[in-house]
């Protein structure tokens, strides 16, 4: 038998993701969702294009008395770190599209071709050229010769696509090396803190003449960043072709248990599942990663925030640091809370445990993270903000008492699995919908805009916000009990939802 | 344990699933659940279970609705497939799990446990301190229906336990099964495609054809006979 190859392959697996993206959960949505969906999509997008087309307005705030071409070809370098940095959270890689078709007589090299092509069209290969196109259209093209006003915005192009495949690229190779995580970002800031306190700036002026050139239709220019397009398209699609020859870093992660670990009895089913899930959080990748991640937000990621002097929106800031830092573990781990036992729900439910006992545990270890992430970043804020301990120690019982309550409720409306033991790659969200994007808003938001209500009256505010907190945290049980009825009225559809994804 | 199944009606979209006006479970039967791929033997199985809501109907145990109250999961075992077994413990500690959460000490589990070691994951298969997640298919399905039995439950419940098991193990399994229904007076559910397993462990067969019973009786020296002619035809 042959292998069917080209045109053929391409045409059959573009007929299946057309079928995968037609039946895909992703596109059932209610019509709520999608409608504060598309409008949010309309509000970002429109921002955006009067952000490009009137970009003087904004130039004459940051940078009165500049011209709009030459700000912008400064700050395109590193306005493509930065997209970097949002693709690197959000991108998800073709890797796992080619499984279910690697048996099949098809040329790897065919597979390849077609998901690395398909991968590019990407809502962040869009929303930049939003910005890009009206601003080009207003400022570039009028001013400019023709054909270098053209190459100006084939070279945009050819970096965003350089900025796709570079982001595969890191991710191929963290995959591999996921050691070289933190030192590469550690790397990252203080080169980008260096280049800036030196005053050299020379991310900026290196942009700044780059793109310049390419406007004078320098030709050595364009093909350069043609070029870093090109290289890191070939680059990530041989590594991924040897990903696809070397398939061992998708295998479970492997874990000698030299002392089985188990709870005394007397601490009764709670203290088991407590200690469950503690289990679960220290041997599988993905939520590991999540433990991870809240602990660099409670202090890393702190002491970066703190140390910024904002002139305003500081009450904001201080609202999202008192969230995030006791709060950090609660909004990233909490909001998956049974996605992470998809893969053994029906044992779970059909046990001898109650919902009681299965919700009492994982508030339990919420509230629990609160206070041990509290402790951890106590010092930090002795340290570097003794004003904001009344911040820290009121979003404590508020994060305790009021945010894991709201994560709560839209974990147990969530019937997206998650395979914890296989993605250990970075910042994988499987398991998420538009839901959890849209329940950061009545997270997130209440508490932050709380802060601004109440700076005339801040101390009083925080009394407030800490009582409401400290109230509902006496609630504990009356939420256990409501969140108890509420799953199991929802289990079959929870139950149903795990099982579905898992196929 | 009784189990009563009462005008059940179970659809997936437009599909009827599951339909059975009247079925029942006298308490210390065992009863063998048989059919093509896709008859509804595991949907039965999961409505048993509570893990599946009928759109008409209910399923009773000992006269209680199973989705009203909870208290027939204190007294029943069950392993329908590896949703079942938590991946990332060790065998051990799964097994410790499981009994705790049926209030069991770790003594009393290892005592319990005693008398399936035959039947576990040996030493000499190299899985001593390993992940369940890391065991074969075959040995993954061994530690899930320990787990479902070892707790001596009123009323168990297996899917497909025969499959991916290697012969000696079967016979194990067999003699288990039939312990623990002499010592304990257990009342079972085993699904199976073995004909010849089910006939000899259980003391009725339910035939279970595209959602409907077709044929429920008494096992009896002619059953496996007329069952293999039903599949052949």
């Amino acid at each position: 038998m042959t292998p069917t190859r080209g045109f053929d392959t391409y045409r059959l697996l573009l007929r299946n993701q057309w079928k995968t993206t037609k039946r895909s959960s992703k596109t059932k949505q209610s019509p709520f969702i999608w409608l504060v969906l598309g409008a949010m999509v309309c509000y970002v997008g429109f921002t955006l294009f009067v952000l490009g087309y009137h970009f003087e307005r904004f130039a004459i705030v940051f940078f009165p008395g500049s011209i709009p071409v030459l700000v912008v070809n400064q700050y395109l370098l590193a306005g493509f770190l930065s997209l970097f940095f949002i693709r690197f959270l959000f991108q998800q890689t073709p890797r796992m599209k080619l499984t279910p078709y690697l048996h099949l007589p098809l040329l790897k090299r065919d597979l390849v071709v077609f998901f690395q092509a398909s991968s590019l069209i990407s809502v962040h290969n869009v929303y930049p050229m939003l910005f890009f196109v009206p601003f080009w259209l207003r400022y570039v093209l009028p001013g400019h010769e023709p054909v270098a006003a053209w190459l100006w915005i084939i070279s945009i192009m050819g970096l965003i696509g350089a900025s796709h495949f570079g982001n595969l690229v890191l991710r191929s190779i963290l995959r591999w090396r996921a050691a070289y995580f933190y030192p590469l970002i550690v790397l990252l800031i203080v080169i980008t803190i260096l280049d800036e306190t030196s005053g050299y700036g020379m991310t900026r002026t290196l942009s700044g003449f780059m793109f310049g050139q390419i406007l004078s239709a320098n030709m050595v220019s364009f093909t350069l960043t043609m070029s870093i397009f090109l290289a890191f398209g070939v680059w990530s699609s041989v590594l991924l072709l040897k990903t696809l020859r070397r398939p061992v870093i998708t295998a479970p992660e492997t874990a000698i248990v030299r002392k089985p670990r188990t709870v005394p009895a007397r601490f009764g089913v709670t203290g088991q599942l407590f200690y469950l899930e503690l289990l679960l959080m220290w041997r599988n990748r993905r939520p590991r990663h999540y433990l991870i991640l809240s602990l660099v937000f409670s202090t890393m990621y702190l002491v970066i925030m703190m140390a910024t002097e904002l002139a305003y929106g500081g009450f904001i800031f201080d609202g999202l640091i008192g969230l995030f830092a006791s709060g950090g573990f609660v909004l990233n781990y909490g909001q998956l809370m049974f996605s992470w036992d998809s893969t053994h729900f029906d044992g779970l439910i059909s046990r001898n445990i109650t919902f009681r006992q299965i919700i009492r545990a994982k508030l339990l270890l919420l509230q629990a993270s609160c206070l041990i992430l509290f402790l951890l970043s106590l010092p930090l804020f002795i340290w570097l903000k003794p004003e904001l301990l009344a911040v820290h120690v009121a979003f404590l019982l508020y994060n305790a008492g009021i945010t894991t309550v709201l994560v709560m409720e839209l974990a147990t409306r969530n019937s997206q699995s998650v395979d914890i033991s296989q993605s250990g790659s970075f910042f994988n969200y499987e398991g998420f919908s538009s839901k959890h994007w849209l329940w950061f808003i009545p997270t997130a938001l209440p508490p932050t805009l709380f802060m601004i209500a109440v700076q005339n009256h801040l101390f009083a505010g925080l009394i407030l916000l800490a009582s409401l907190g400290f109230v509902n945290l006496i609630c504990t049980e009356l939420w256990t009990n409501y969140f108890s009825r509420g799953l199991s009225l929802r289990k079959y559809e929870i139950a149903q939802g795990f099982r579905n994804n898992a196929r | 344990m009784r189990v009563e199944i009462i005008d059940v009606l179970k659809r997936f979209g437009k599909k009827t699933a599951l339909n059975i006006p009247s079925w029942k479970l006298e308490d210390g039967e065992i009863v063998g659940l048989v059919g093509s791929n896709g008859a509804g033997k595991t949907t039965f199985l999961r409505l048993v279970l509570d893990l599946l809501h009928p759109e008409n109907g209910r399923v009773e145990i000992d006269g209680i609705s199973v989705s009203r109250s909870a208290a027939w999961k204190a007294s029943t075992g069950s392993y329908l497939d590896e949703s079942f077994l938590i991946g990332f413990l060790s065998i051990s500690e799964y097994l410790k799990f499981v009994g705790a959460v049926f209030g069991l000490k770790n003594g009393t589990t290892e005592r319990a446990l005693e008398q399936y070691r035959s039947f576990l994951p040996s030493r000499s298969d190299d899985v001593s301190g390993k992940l369940v997640r890391e065991l074969s298919t075959g040995n993954g399905k061994k530690v899930g229906i320990v787990a479902a039995m070892f707790i001596r439950p009123d009323l168990l419940i297996l899917d497909e336990p025969f499959a991916n098991l290697d012969p000696p193990s079967q016979i194990r399994l067999k003699q288990n099964i039939l312990r623990l229904a002499r010592e304990n007076g257990t009342t079972m559910i085993i699904s199976s495609h073995d004909l010849g397993h089910v006939t000899e462990i259980c003391s009725r067969i339910t035939l279970l054809d595209d959602g409907h019973i077709i044929r429920d009786e008494k096992t009896s020296s002619e059953t496996l006979s007329e069952l293999q002619s039903y599949f052949a035809s």
